[in-house]
């Protein structure tokens, strides 16, 4: 018990920390809110005279008249009490309606491209590992190739053969926008022939890396003397692979694979610009780019509270799975 | 420029890659076989537009708050359409008829009879008085500063006061969007987000979805159903994807670059591309010493030097794709306002040609002498100069280091200091550069007076250090100022009173020169020409062609129409 507590007690700490340079970096940023604005109305045509300042300083609050200890602890309560405050970009709607509205797409996104990504490239690491030097290693440079490719480029490469020239899948969006969002299969399907390229394009990006952590750990857990023992028993070579090699050399890609989870709510920026695809990512990028401090914090806390949550959890579970991380020394 | 936030910041890695993309579609004949993505639903009278938003929609159809999506001119009609292409009479929708007293301080507008919102209520005088008197209590949304009155004479007369002559204010008052009193007395018209519009449009809302958002055509319009009968806007992560639907076919009109854009027609038959030309580019600089400015560029023979040892038909080739214009050296648009140009103004355009000879002549009557490393100095200070530009606008950046190469062969050193559009916004408003490589933009009506009012008037400037409006060169010139609020006595309409002070402003800033002209910018549009037609051309130019300049768009759907 007195392990998890100690668990739990560093993880608040965790979470406080993170909670104050949520609050401190967006301030760091050059610029204010309005002049951003003004800058976006222009570009779009409006006319922008000084009464239009005027207006929306008043429209956007004078936040910097508070003292920044004040700002501080508003923060902290509104929190407590589930009030993000209200985005400047998307004046008035709330933060918490923004991040609702995109959230889902990014999770089931990147969350089913990274879960596709692990079991795929574990699985194939534990083969590969099994029978090193044989024809199965030249998997790890043709993945890692794919891995080293930076990830915009190997996105565009793909949407340009497979959706421009072989038309297999959609270039652009999260579906087709005649269909109205809701539960029917139509709208699911269309959904899903949407999604597969990006899907596709993070499974490529990443499968490498998870095949050559797997691989090796796999070669260093073969030479393992109770692997040894189990094949002086005589059982069989499936029995080895899955019981005890696979199993033990998994134990560090089930921390990684904790982490890449909390990432998948920020790890998408790039494919949602590559493809246009609806999700938090472009809100994040535009909520940098329009100092939108709230809707920033906003954003960071879901990907802070996504990455302790996802800690949190494996590191419970590794407490159960490898009883060598409980024991006091 | 337009819509510079998303498109260049992401456009400086990803452009070069897609253009190869668009480049290699083109070669192979223009294959769009892509899905048709946005442009389903049958019936080919919809119309896909991307109008450059990033990412989602949050709706938002109040035509007051900053953050709209939409609504502007298509359901919320103003009295009056203002076409900024062209100098011409005002496009009557809503009102009929305005005509100013003597004195400028009162303005009577007739309205249009038998007019109804979409709710089947009709529309009277009371629903303008409402909506001025909305925008006077309510100083947030008051974004064009209206400090008259506005009282319903009878249902179709509305009458304007002001307490000083305001006839410069008719154009904003004219193109304020009016909302319906019925609806909007009992909702906060600063905070609403007005789910379900009811305006007195051509359009009407159909569906939202924060991917995209659909008008219908409204069969009761007054000026009878558009012929386009659908709408669709498309969210799209930003420019770069707008020139890739196009290339997919799956947009009809976008404003914004697209690769090899000469030659849009031959790439894809079904496209063609027309540019107009609003934005005045310019190497703004911090002008005044009095106001706090340090650096060469105060010195204002040092400016001027700039503007002549540019070879600006290099700049346009170099770096905008020759999509840019001359632009005139006093402001005035070239050539649709010509007809504002001093008589005393010889150069009616920047010259097209570097002129090193003359600059260095300016240079050294002002005390400058050339160093032995062939750059100017005076009192020991070195003529170096930075321009501050936003990391990622790669067209400006171009023209920058074509610029650097130019003034070093009329001895001027030029650097460039590239920074995040924040932080240029910031350096700007506060006065700490140099140079900033910028645009100037117009005002509600096709009048010179609203650029001079908003970059050369000292109000809106402010000491370096303090944040300013406009003006952020801070230029400030008490004969100019004078000048300006003479012009805002005057008609808009009375030319002959109106000229000597534009002559006095044309002369004082050719001299001063706070911002040095470089071209006037492009904006280039490009549209289905095979699903539609008659979008604006040179020969009818009856709106400025951007898709996101809300009024003027909505001018262009109710023209155009569906091909065969």
């Amino acid at each position: 018990m007195n392990y998890f507590l100690r668990k739990m007690g560093f993880y608040v700490v965790a979470l406080w920390a993170a909670l104050t340079l949520n609050f401190a970096i967006p301030r760091l940023l050059p610029g204010n809110p309005v002049d951003i604005l003004l800058a976006k109305l222009q570009q779009r045509g409006g006319t922008v005279t000084p009464e239009t300042r005027e207006a929306y300083a008043l429209l956007l609050g004078g936040d910097d008249s508070q003292p920044l200890w004040n700002q501080y602890v508003d923060y902290l309560n509104n929190l407590v009490h589930g009030d993000l405050g209200v985005s400047v970009s998307y004046y008035p709607a709330q933060v918490t309606d923004v991040i609702a509205q995109s959230l889902p797409w990014t999770v089931v996104l990147v969350g089913i491209a990274t879960v596709m990504a692990a079991v795929l490239g574990v699985t194939l690491g534990a083969f590969v590992g099994w029978k090193p030097g044989t024809w199965l290693d030249s998997l790890i440079p043709a993945t890692t190739l794919l891995a080293a490719v930076p990830y915009f480029w190997l996105a565009l490469i793909l949407a340009y053969v497979l959706a421009r020239v072989l038309g297999w899948f959609p270039l652009q969006g999260g579906y087709d926008v005649v269909l109205d969002p809701g539960w029917n299969a139509e709208f699911i399907l269309s959904a899903i022939h949407y999604g597969a390229l990006p899907a596709l394009t993070i499974v490529l990006a990443s499968v490498g890396g998870w095949l050559l952590g797997m691989r090796n750990m796999m070669v260093s857990t073969l030479s393992e003397d109770y692997v040894l023992t189990a094949e002086a028993k005589g059982l069989s070579p499936r029995t080895v692979l899955r019981s005890y090699a696979s199993r033990n050399a998994m134990l560090p890609s089930v921390a990684g694979f904790a982490i890449s989870l909390g990432f998948v709510v920020s790890g998408s920026v790039i494919t949602e610009q590559v493809f246009s695809y609806p999700g938090i990512g472009g809100r994040l990028l535009g909520a940098v780019t329009n100092n939108d401090y709230a809707l920033m914090q906003g954003l960071f806390l879901v990907i802070t509270l996504a990455v302790l949550g996802a800690n949190l959890v494996v590191d419970l579970l590794y407490g159960l799975i490898d009883p060598r991380t409980r024991a006091r020394s | 420029m337009f819509l510079r936030t998303g498109i260049r910041r992401r456009g400086a890695v990803l452009a070069g890659v897609a253009a190869l993309g668009l480049a290699l579609a083109a070669c192979s004949g223009g294959g769009s076989a892509g899905s048709s993505g946005g442009s389903g639903g049958g019936a080919d009278s919809t119309l896909v537009a991307y109008t450059g938003q990033a990412g989602d929609y949050q709706i938002n159809f109040n035509p007051f708050s900053p953050s709209k999506i939409g609504g502007l001119g298509t359901i919320y009609e103003p009295l009056f359409f203002y076409n900024k292409a062209e100098v011409r009479d005002p496009v009557p929708l809503l009102g009929t008829e305005q005509v100013w007293n003597d004195d400028g301080t009162e303005l009577s507008v007739t309205l249009r009879e038998g007019v109804t919102w979409s709710d089947g209520e009709s529309f009277t005088a009371k629903d303008v008085e409402f909506t001025f008197t909305l925008l006077k209590d309510n100083p947030s949304i008051n974004s064009g500063g209206f400090d008259g009155t506005a009282k319903a004479v009878d249902d179709t007369h509305v009458t304007f006061t002001f307490e000083q002559p305001a006839f410069v204010k008719g154009p904003d008052v004219m193109n304020t969007p009016i909302v319906p009193e019925h609806l909007w007395k009992d909702i906060n018209p600063v905070e609403d987000v007005i789910e379900n519009p009811v305006g007195t449009g051509a359009y009407l809302l159909d569906s939202f979805k924060p991917q995209a958002f659909t008008y219908k055509a409204n069969p009761d319009y007054w000026g009878g159903e558009p012929a386009v009968t659908n709408i669709r806007f498309l969210s799209l992560s930003g420019n770069q994807a707008g020139a890739d639907a196009i290339a997919a076919g799956t947009v009809d009109w976008q404003t914004g670059p697209i690769p090899d854009i000469q030659n849009t027609h031959q790439n894809f038959p079904s496209y063609d591309a027309y540019t107009q030309w609003q934005n005045q580019m310019v190497l703004s600089t911090c002008s005044s010493a009095e106001m706090g400015c340090t650096g060469p560029q105060t010195d204002p023979a040092v400016r001027k030097a700039l503007y002549y040892a540019m070879d600006r038909t290099q700049l346009n080739k170099l770096a905008f794709m020759e999509t840019a214009n001359e632009m005139s050296p006093v402001f005035t648009l070239t050539p649709s306002q010509d007809e504002f140009v001093s008589d005393a103004v010889t150069e009616k355009t920047a010259p097209m040609t570097a002129d090193p000879d003359k600059a260095a002549q300016l240079l050294e009557d002002a005390g400058w002498a050339k160093g032995s490393d062939g750059i100017y100095a005076k009192d020991g200070e070195k003529l170096t100069l930075t321009v501050e530009v936003v990391t990622g606008w790669t067209d400006y950046i171009t023209a920058l280091d074509t610029m650097a190469s130019q003034a070093k062969a009329a001895g001027i050193d030029l650097q460039t200091a590239q920074s995040s559009w924040n932080e240029w916004t910031e350096k700007k408003g506060s006065g700490k550069f140099e140079l900033a490589i910028d645009s100037l933009w117009q005002g509600p009506a096709p009048d010179p007076f609203y650029l001079y009012n908003y970059f050369f008037d000292s109000g809106s400037g402010a000491k370096v250090g303090k944040s300013a409006g406009n003006n952020y060169s801070r230029y400030s010139n008490p004969e100019v100022d004078k000048a300006l609020d003479e012009l805002a006595k005057l008609p808009l309409d009375d030319a002959a009173a109106r000229q000597p002070y534009f002559d006095t402003i044309q002369e004082q800033i050719l001299e001063d020169m706070p911002y040095v002209p470089i071209l006037t910018g492009g904006t280039t549009s490009v549209w289905n020409t095979a699903k539609f037609s008659g979008w604006p051309s040179d020969d009818d130019l009856y709106a400025f062609p951007a898709v996101w300049s809300a009024m003027d768009a909505a001018e262009i759907f109710k023209k155009i129409q569906p091909a065969g």
